[in-house]
């Protein structure tokens, strides 16, 4: 058996996610706390299969920083009660923003081992908020600027990435200004993808029902008095904030929750179940002050899956990426091998990239238009890769539906995951 | 393991930066150095690394320059400054805070790295609350080339 093969094959057969949004701010969801996310989403997953809790035989449950965004230590054991799992066994885990890609991988370990045949996984994470000391779950208070920013920075080395100031400071940059070396593009070039790109990718979320975002970057300019989404992107109402991103190039902090459930592809279709095939994880990580880690995991992690599950690039249908900051869409593509080498700058300027396109990257919008809940974005990227298998993603149907997706998860200073999916036929 | 076998790796880095001593851990097996040290080789996965001294200097192989996102006003305060890859002479490559970045100079710093050529830097500390922080800054040599 290859390194990183599965003992046997595992399969998605049921998937649930929850809006992204800030659950405080609407009537319907004031006042959810994480334990009714992780269950809704848990329960549309359950739906989703025509499984019952009593089916589940085991959960893993990830957030991207419970201690400090859920007051908990041992969050799975406080969601358990909520998803009629009383008694069962658990684990949570918590990479930061490689949370939700992790989970899948914990969850197809589980039952690839023979373990368990039929497993939960699913994260929540309410990162627009804070819970309140000692009251309920259902109070949440404000989560400003000057207590979230601090805490960005706990993702790296207590040693020397952090204190040493570097690893926050190359972080945003640094994959893609070796892309514009290598390419010998411009400022202005680099701009102008990265503002195709966000005016592509809000598109898709506004689309999305279950996306954040409500307004197209056209409809922010008009109201604006701005004649069109560039000029809006290019002007002070979105600044440059690093040497190459803009504000529309970070992510959206929002609330959310997303689960999958996994078993034997056999047994999946023994039950008559939709099926989508984990056919493999390649996992690498580089700490974030290490010269270029967004690129050597994603190439590693790339290397790793395609090696593992013999799959060639030219037969990925559909990319999604985690872009919470924008450029790894343009830089991991082509490393994942999705797009020519060069080219991705150009597949993105000539909206090749769209749900329309021969190439479609993140069709939910991606973390700076879909939102990002931190731990749970993965899972929901995951949710969005199976509904666009099963061609059940509504307005943003990929043109062509995808019969084998391909995940670059990244984050937590930093990880990547790099995940295949394959439909079951 | 034995206390007689254990000592602070972290501690004895951050004090030697404030004495001007850059202190590494070199792998025997493969010579690779761990820059800043750990405990083991990161190179070739061997387990013993044994202090290695050096001496500080190095070259840039990469630069970007902060924005309001990731600027720190203590490191404002010391200069102009952008976050660069360094390279040591003795061969580890970790990324650092380099004086000297400029918006000015940044296209034909970008230029010579692309071009191969070497562009020194050296240690400047800027001093913390109770500690010291190693960053780097452009030799002196490269500053007065790039006044031509």
């Amino acid at each position: 058996m290859t390194k990183g093969q599965d003992a046997r094959s595992v399969s998605i057969v049921g998937v649930g996610c929850t809006p992204f949004t800030s659950f405080e701010e609407h009537p319907e969801t004031q006042g959810i706390g994480e334990g009714e996310a992780f269950g809704y989403a848990a329960k549309e997953a359950m739906e989703d299969a025509g499984l019952q809790p009593r089916d589940i035989d085991y959960f893993f449950h990830g957030a991207a920083n419970p201690f400090m965004i859920g007051a908990a230590l041992t969050p799975n054991m406080q969601v358990q009660e909520w998803i009629g799992m009383r008694g069962k066994g658990s684990i949570h885990h918590s990479e930061a923003c490689c949370t939700g890609y992790t989970s899948l991988e914990l969850a197809v370990m589980a039952v690839a081992s023979g373990r368990y045949d039929t497993v939960l996984t699913g994260a929540v994470d309410l990162a627009s908020t804070l819970p309140v000391d000692d009251a309920p779950a259902h109070m949440r208070k404000d989560f400003p600027l000057e207590v979230m920013l601090p805490s960005i920075g706990y993702v790296y080395d207590r040693a020397y990435g952090r204190p040493l100031d570097s690893a926050f400071g190359i972080s945003f940059d640094n994959w893609v200004n070796k892309y514009a070396q290598t390419y010998d593009l411009t400022d202005d070039q680099i701009d102008q993808t990265l503002n195709a790109l966000s005016i592509q990718l809000r598109k898709n979320a506004v689309a999305d029902p279950l996306g954040f975002s409500t307004k197209t970057y056209e409809d922010l300019a008009h109201e604006s008095g701005m004649e069109t989404a560039e000029e809006y992107l290019t002007s002070a109402y979105n600044p440059k904030v690093t040497q190459y991103l803009r504000v529309s190039g970070f992510e959206i902090k929002c609330d959310g929750a997303a689960a999958a459930i996994v078993m034997p592809t056999e047994k999946a279709k023994a039950l008559g179940l939709s099926a989508i095939e984990v056919l493999g994880t390649g996992a690498a990580a580089y700490e974030g002050a290490l010269y270029n880690n967004e690129y050597q995991g994603t190439r590693d992690g790339a290397k790793a899956v395609y090696e593992l599950t013999g799959v060639s690039p030219d037969e990925i249908d559909l990319f999604m990426c985690n872009d919470f900051f924008l450029g790894g869409d343009i830089t991991a593509s082509e490393e994942c091998g999705f797009i020519p080498r060069g080219e991705a700058w150009k597949y993105i300027l000539d909206g090749r990239v769209a749900p329309s396109g021969d190439k479609p990257i993140n069709p939910n919008g991606g973390r700076c238009n879909f939102g990002h809940a931190h731990g749970a974005s993965g899972l929901a990227d995951i949710y969005e890769a199976v509904k666009q298998m099963r061609g059940q993603a509504g307005a943003t149907q990929c043109a062509k539906v995808p019969e084998t997706t391909f995940l670059r998860g990244f984050g937590g200073g930093q990880n990547v995951r790099c995940q295949i999916l394959r439909t079951v036929k | 393991m034995e206390l007689s076998k254990m000592e602070p790796i972290v501690k004895r880095f951050y004090e030697g930066v404030a004495k001007g001593e850059y202190w590494g851990r070199k792998c025997p097996e493969c010579g690779a150095i761990e820059f800043p040290p750990h405990l083991m080789c990161n190179s070739c996965g061997n387990r013993d690394t044994e202090w290695v001294r050096l001496t500080g200097h190095g070259k840039l192989l990469s630069l970007v320059l902060p924005g309001i996102q990731n600027n720190k006003p203590y490191l404002k305060d010391e200069g102009k400054y952008g976050y660069g890859a360094v390279q040591m002479d003795e061969g580890p490559i970790y990324t650092f805070v380099v004086y000297g970045l400029t918006k000015k100079n940044r296209p034909e710093l970008n230029r010579r790295i692309k071009a191969g050529e070497t562009i020194g830097v050296h240690p400047k500390n800027v001093q913390r609350d109770g500690w010291v922080e190693l960053c780097f800054e452009l030799d002196d040599d490269v500053k007065e080339s790039l006044k031509k």
